[in-house]
């Protein structure tokens, strides 16, 4: 949820509450001060009515009271408290039937002797129209300055935290590989100020780290690869002399594979490390799958040799985004390993659909952990010529362009499944 | 036949001229930009084997100097540099072909050869050695005249055993030259086995004669003694 949606939602809970809970306060003022006054003028009247009794000794309807409504009854039975006290009612319109709501008061009045139950009414009609017409008056015109501080915070905290979003958004588009360096506008308020001078520093200084590794890593490609390429060099001109004798023979064998080693393993860092800098460009939309079929098709001898059949289940195009180059690698590294760690009369199998590349090939069981099959140098056996990077390479290709691989085994069944990461984790993080 | 080797590590340079003079060109070096410069106004060359990373400059110059001197003149880049982008950049100003360092030298070889017969016959050249003769054009192979039939990968090895006649050649610079840097595992190495033993009965079977030797522990070697 965004920083300013986010204040907005518990802003706009906080004075909804603050509102119904004014609202409700209002309503019970209002009422109070309505009942209280309804109440004294009932007690005046109460007071009229017993000043009259007493005086006259009986009670017939006076004008004086016409605009009242007034009941007096004899009571049988004497009731249980003589205390006056106040009640709600609900007494039905003469005229049109409909019922109207009365503020009352009941005292007991001994008439002629006889206790009399003496129930003065007034209408409440008119303070229930004011009530209705306060409540609903105020309750608009809160409503309205709710709404309208609502829209204002809105605008306002929008405009306020504009420099803060500038700056998020560049940052996003911020690339390390591109020459341009991180810029950021200077904004009136400190915070984002400070801010922004933190960010410009840090990427400033990333750039620097970043291009300063750039140049180590070619350095070092070039200063260790020269060298090699003479030892190389010269082992085969050793290797076309004459005179070698037998044990010659193995020690010039010995250190050629030994180079060669240092030269794979050398190129296989150097790889590793340019994906993770992001060094390759030219990223396009490439079918995996087919690029899989004609690697196997590339391997046909190799795969003749080592009488390995190859199944291809379904090879619906499997499209990922990433640079040529890294994808050649990536299936050429896939097929190697399949071959490699296969059994003779074994099988390849691919599998493909849109969502899903897999390769499943036959092989040994596995002695390492499957879960560090991907970490460099892990090896499954110590007697081959592998240098242990090819699936490191692999799955930091996978990192590197949003795809995600895993390792399956079951009874010998090795499998490797590509699929694409969820875009729903990506998208998050943009919003 | 003069080949011009542009490369500032003395030792490296060495080792291909010797490589190239044994196989009948004439080899001049250059460890430097302006050195080399200085060369390709002076002569004129068949072919160049050029560095990119150069004292005093980059390789990349030299090979705009030459196509604006010699528009016929072959040029291989050898570079540490293996870069997608470095390689575009050479081969779209003007260069032949790119070897990424460390390269087998029977590999630059069979490069050199291959682009001299491009450049100079378009292709047309038959490759003659005894009974044996290949078209590239057509990527045909006679022995005594009949039409034998091999794999795209027996083609291949035979072409790189006759660009590299009497040399003997490691099996991981066959491996290499036939599957690309990609092959990397121990058993490419049987699998050369087994082509140059195909490669081997095939010839023989049309009436060649066995010139395939295998060196101890080493590789193999095509030639006539």
């Amino acid at each position: 949820m965004k920083l300013l949606a986010k204040t907005n939602r518990i802003y706009l809970a906080f004075s909804l509450v603050i509102y119904l809970l004014t609202a409700l306060a209002f309503y019970q003022i209002i009422r109070y001060l309505i009942y209280d006054e309804v109440e004294s003028r009932l007690q005046i009247e109460r007071r009229d009515f017993e000043t009259y009794v007493r005086i006259h000794n009986t009670w017939s309807s006076s004008p004086y009271f016409v605009e009242n409504k007034i009941e007096v009854a004899p009571v049988s039975q004497p009731p249980t408290s003589r205390r006056a006290f106040f009640a709600d009612t609900l007494i039905q319109n003469r005229y049109d039937d409909e019922l109207i709501p009365f503020r009352q008061l009941t005292f007991y009045v001994p008439i002629h002797g006889t206790l009399h139950r003496v129930s003065i009414r007034k209408s409440l009609i008119q303070t229930y129209r004011l009530i209705e017409a306060v409540t609903f008056t105020m309750a608009t015109f809160l409503g309205l300055l709710l709404i309208g501080t609502f829209w204002f915070q809105g605008k306002l905290s929008g405009r306020i935290w504009l420099p803060f979003y500038n700056t998020l958004s560049r940052i996003k588009h911020f690339n390390l590989n591109s020459e341009a360096p991180l810029q950021l506008a200077t904004s009136e308020i400190t915070e984002f100020n400070e801010l922004n001078e933190v960010l410009q520093k840090m990427a400033d200084k990333m750039r620097q780290d970043y291009q300063s590794l750039k140049e180590f890593t070619e350095n070092a490609s070039h200063e260790m690869q020269t060298p090699l390429a003479l030892i190389n060099a010269k082992v085969e001109q050793l290797i076309q002399s004459e005179q070698l004798t037998e044990i010659q023979t193995h020690w010039i064998q010995t250190i050629y594979e030994a180079s060669r080693r240092i030269v794979r393993l050398n190129q296989g860092l150097l790889l590793l490390s340019k994906i993770e800098n992001h060094q390759f460009q030219g990223i396009q939309l490439i079918d995996l799958s087919q690029l899989l079929v004609e690697k196997l098709q590339d391997m046909e001898e190799v795969l003749s040799f080592k009488e390995l059949t190859v199944h291809i289940c379904s090879h619906d195009s499997f499209e990922a985004e990433l640079p040529v180059a890294l994808a050649d690698i990536l299936v050429t590294n896939l097929v190697n390993n399949a071959i490699k760690h296969n059994q003779s009369g074994g099988f390849i199998e691919l599998d493909s659909s849109n969502e899903f590349l897999c390769l499943r090939n036959t092989g040994g069981t596995l002695v390492s952990e499957p879960q560090r099959l991907f970490e460099r140098f892990k090896k499954e056996g110590t007697g081959t010529d592998s240098i242990g990077l090819g699936l490191a390479i692999v799955k930091q290709i996978c990192d590197s362009y949003e795809l995600s691989i895993s390792y399956k085994e079951t009874q010998g069944n090795h499998q490797f499944r590509i699929s694409r990461l969820l875009p729903a984790d990506s998208n998050k993080m943009i919003t | 036949m003069k080949i011009l080797v542009v490369e500032d590590e003395k030792g490296l340079a060495e080792s291909i001229t010797d490589y190239m003079e044994k196989e009948g060109y004439i080899c001049e070096t250059a460890t430097t930009v302006q050195e080399a410069d200085e060369k390709i106004y002076l002569y004129t060359y068949d072919c160049v084997i050029v560095d990119l990373t150069l004292p005093g400059g980059d390789g990349f110059q030299i090979i705009q100097t030459l196509k604006q001197l010699v528009v016929t003149t072959g040029i291989i880049i050898i570079s540490a540099r293996n870069a997608l982008e470095d390689k575009l950049k050479g081969l779209e100003i003007g260069s032949d072909d790119y070897l990424t360092k460390p390269f087998h030298l029977s590999e630059l070889n069979a490069r050199v050869k291959s682009l001299l017969r491009r450049r100079q016959f378009g292709g047309h050249t038959e490759i003659r050695f005894q009974e044996i003769v290949v078209v590239p054009q057509n990527r045909k192979v006679y022995v005594n005249h009949q039409l034998t039939t091999l794999s795209r990968k027996e083609y291949d090895l035979l072409l790189y055993f006759l660009s590299n006649i009497d040399v003997a050649l490691t099996k991981a610079s066959i491996a290499e030259h036939l599957w690309g840097d990609n092959i990397d595992s121990a058993d490419s190495f049987d699998i050369v086995y087994s082509h140059i033993k195909n490669l081997r009965r095939k010839l023989i079977e049309k009436g060649a004669a066995d010139y395939v030797q295998s060196i101890y522990g080493i590789g193999y070697k095509f030639s006539q003694s």
